[in-house]
C-alpha cells in the first residue's frame, strides 16, 4: 500500500486545505501556530530576559511587589526558584501550607507581568 | 503448580494422537488498570534545582511520621524543628538524612586539579566506618550520634528521631522511627488461581547466546508450546507477562566507537539495533498469546533518570500491532484482577545496596516499603527528574505485590503489617544469568521460581531440564 503505487500528480495531502507557510526555510509539516505551544508552555524557560509587557495594564503598586517579595523569602512554602510563584502557590496549598489568597489574586490580575509571575531571582539561570 | 499438574498427564505425549486435539482457552483478563500516572512526565522542564524534590518530600511525609511519632512516644511528645533546639531538652525532630561518605564519587574532587587524582574506580559498595549521619530539616542541619545505625541508613530517608541536644552541637540519638508500611489497600484478588509472570534481565544483544535458548523456553512455556496438556492447561492460567527491566544486555551500552577513528566506525550499527530486533521478535510471539508490560531498565533504550518513561513502540513494530503490548514506565504500579502490583527495575534497590551496609536485596526492599518511599537516593545518587509539585516515590498506599527485577537471587516473603497489610515482596532475578523467572499466584499471594536450564558444557547427559 505505498504512495508510489499512486504515480498521479494529485496527492493525498491535497484534500486537506492548503494554509500559508510561515517561513521558506519551514518544513510543510509545522503548520501550527506556534504562539498557541508557548501559551500552554507553564514552565519557565532558561532565558526569560525579553518577555514583552502588555501596554494596557498599569504597573503594580509597589505594595503588592513587597508583599510577593515577601511571599518568595518566607521559608514556609518551599523553595522558590526556578518555578513561577502561582506554581509555588499552588503546590503549598496542596501541601497544606495554607497560603494568603491575596498572593494568588493578586497574581491572576497581573498575568502578563513578567515581574510579577515569576519569581525574584528568575534572571538568573538556575 | 505445574508439577503436579503437569506430571499425570505426561504420557499423553507418546499417544497417536487424537482425532480433535485439545484446546485450552487462557484464562480472560478481567480487571487492569494502569496506575503509573505519577510516572509518567509529559512535558520535561530541566530548568530547576533539586532542592524542590527533597522540600516537597518532607512536607509530604512530615505530617506521617509525625503521628508515628506520637503513638510511639506519646502523645506528649514535643516535636520540635532544628531551629527550635533547646540544649539538653528531649524532644523529637523530623527530617530528611544525609550521610556524608568519604569513598562517593565526587564530580568536584574528579575535576579538581590540585588534586591530580585520577578518578576512583567504580566500588561495589562506598560505605567506610568514618561515614557521619546528619539531619536536615528546611532551614537547619545538625549532626546524629546515638542509638542509630549510620552503616545502614542512606541519604534522603525521612525519619523522626528522639533525643535531646548535646552540648557539643550533635544531636544524641535515643531512638528513631520510619514512615513505617502504608495504609492497605482493599483486597479484591480473584477467586480462582490466577498467575503472572515476572522476568527481568533478559539480556538480549550479549557476546554470549546461552541465554537465547532459555528465553525461547520461556516464550514457549507462556504460549503453551511445550510440554504434554497438563503443563499447556497451567499454562492457560498466566494472565500476564510483566519484563521488569534490562532487556537488552549491557554489552549494547558499550561506547568503544567514539575513541575509535571515525572511518573505522562509519558502517558499523549500534549493538542495541540487532538487539531491539530480538526483543521485538521475541515480544511479538509472547503478544499473540497473553498481554505482556514491558519495563525499561538500566540499559534500554530509554531516558536514564528515573522514572524512565516507556520505550518508543516505534522499535517495536511487529509487536507494537498487537494491543497486548503494553509499555509501561519505570517504576510501574498497576491493579491487575484487583491485586495491586508496585514494582521497578532494580536500579533504586542497587543503588542503596552500595550505599548501605545492608546485603540483601530481599531486606532492601522490605526496608524501603518500611521508610515510605520507594528510592530515598534519588537525586542524590542516582538520577531523577526534578520534580517540584510532589514527589511520586512516596508510597501513599500499600501494594500487595511489590517486587524489583534485576536481583542476583530469587527471593520472595509476604509480609504482614499491623493495620492488615499483607504483601508479596518479591526479587525477581536476573533471566541472563539465572535463568530463572517468577510466578506469582493472585488468588493467593504465593509466589515459585521458575527456571528453564539448557545444557552446560560440562554436564554429561545434555538433558534440558525444566525445574519448578
Amino acid at each position: 500500500m505505498s504512495r508510489r503505487a499512486m504515480e498521479q500528480p494529485r496527492r493525498i495531502t491535497d484534500s486537506f486545505p492548503r494554509r500559508r507557510r510561515r517561513g521558506p526555510g519551514r518544513p510543510p509539516g509545522r503548520l501550527k501556530n506556534k504562539k498557541d505551544k508557548d501559551k500552554d508552555k507553564d514552565e519557565v524557560q532558561l532565558k526569560v530576559r525579553d518577555c514583552p509587557r502588555a501596554p494596557s495594564q498599569p504597573p503594580p503598586d509597589p505594595a503588592l511587589m513587597e508583599m510577593l517579595r515577601r511571599f518568595d523569602l518566607s521559608w514556609e512554602y518551599g523553595p522558590c526558584t526556578g518555578i513561577t510563584r502561582l506554581q509555588r502557590w499552588e503546590r503549598a496549598q496542596e501541601l497544606g501550607l495554607s497560603p494568603p489568597g491575596l498572593i494568588r489574586d493578586a497574581l491572576l490580575e497581573h498575568r502578563d507581568n513578567p515581574d510579577v509571575t515569576y519569581s525574584l531571582w528568575h534572571e538568573y539561570e538556575l | 503448580m505445574f508439577s503436579e499438574q503437569a506430571a499425570a498427564t505426561a504420557q499423553g505425549l507418546l499417544a497417536p494422537p487424537s482425532a480433535e486435539p485439545p484446546t485450552f482457552p487462557r484464562v480472560a483478563v478481567s480487571g487492569y488498570s494502569d496506575c503509573s500516572q505519577p510516572f509518567q512526565l509529559g512535558e520535561r522542564s530541566f530548568a530547576r534545582q533539586y532542592a524542590h524534590i527533597y522540600a516537597v518530600r518532607l512536607a509530604g511525609m512530615r505530617p506521617g511520621l509525625e503521628r508515628r511519632a506520637r503513638s510511639r512516644w506519646g502523645n506528649d511528645v514535643v516535636l520540635r524543628r532544628l531551629s527550635e533546639l533547646q540544649e539538653g531538652e528531649k524532644c523529637c525532630v523530623v527530617g530528611t538524612l544525609f550521610k556524608s561518605m568519604q569513598l562517593q564519587p565526587s564530580i568536584l574532587q574528579e575535576i579538581s586539579e590540585e588534586h591530580n587524582l585520577v578518578p576512583q574506580p567504580p566500588l561495589p559498595k562506598y560505605i567506610q566506618p568514618s561515614d557521619e549521619l546528619i539531619l536536615e530539616d528546611e532551614l537547619q542541619r545538625i549532626k546524629l550520634e546515638g542509638a542509630i545505625d549510620v552503616q545502614r541508613l542512606v541519604t534522603g530517608t525521612i525519619v523522626a528521631v528522639y533525643g535531646c541536644e548535646q552540648d557539643n552541637g550533635r544531636f544524641l540519638v535515643e531512638d528513631h522511627c520510619f514512615a513505617d508500611l502504608p495504609p492497605p489497600l482493599p483486597w479484591s484478588g480473584p477467586s480462582s488461581d490466577r498467575y503472572v509472570l515476572l522476568a527481568s534481565g533478559l539480556g538480549l544483544g550479549s557476546v554470549s547466546g546461552e541465554a537465547l535458548l532459555s528465553t525461547q523456553l520461556l516464550v514457549d512455556v507462556v504460549t503453551g508450546q511445550l510440554g504434554a496438556e497438563g503443563e499447556q492447561s497451567c499454562a492457560a492460567h498466566i494472565t500476564r507477562v510483566i519484563l521488569a527491566g534490562n532487556l537488552l544486555s549491557q554489552n549494547t551500552q558499550s561506547r568503544d566507537t567514539i575513541n575509535k577513528a571515525k572511518y573505522l566506525t562509519k558502517k558499523t550499527q549500534a549493538a542495541s539495533v540487532e538487539a531491539v530486533k530480538m526483543l521485538d521478535e521475541i515480544l511479538l510471539q509472547l503478544c499473540t498469546s497473553v498481554p505482556v508490560d514491558v519495563m525499561p531498565g538500566e540499559f534500554d533504550p530509554t531516558n536514564y533518570t528515573l522514572p524512565q518513561q516507556p520505550l518508543h513502540r516505534c522499535m517495536l513494530p511487529l509487536a507494537s500491532a498487537y494491543a497486548t503490548l503494553r509499555l509501561v514506565t519505570n517504576p510501574y504500579q498497576a491493579s491487575l484482577d484487583g491485586v495491586r502490583f508496585l514494582g521497578t527495575s532494580g536500579q533504586n534497590i542497587s543503588d542503596i545496596f552500595k550505599y548501605s551496609s545492608m546485603d540483601d536485596y530481599l531486606e532492601i526492599l522490605e526496608w524501603t516499603l518500611l521508610v515510605g518511599h520507594i528510592s530515598p537516593t534519588a537525586p542524590d545518587t542516582l538520577g531523577c527528574y526534578p520534580f517540584y509539585k510532589s514527589d511520586p516515590f512516596i508510597l501513599t498506599e500499600c501494594p500487595h505485590v511489590y517486587f524489583c527485577g534485576n536481583a542476583p537471587h530469587f527471593q520472595s516473603k509476604l509480609l504482614q503489617g499491623k493495620e492488615g497489610q499483607r504483601v508479596l515482596l518479591l526479587t525477581v532475578p536476573d533471566f541472563s544469568a539465572t535463568q530463572t523467572a517468577c510466578l506469582v499466584n493472585l488468588h493467593d499471594l504465593s509466589c515459585q521460581p521458575i527456571t528453564f536450564s539448557s545444557f552446560g558444557a560440562d554436564s554429561e547427559d545434555g538433558d534440558m531440564e525444566l525445574e519448578h
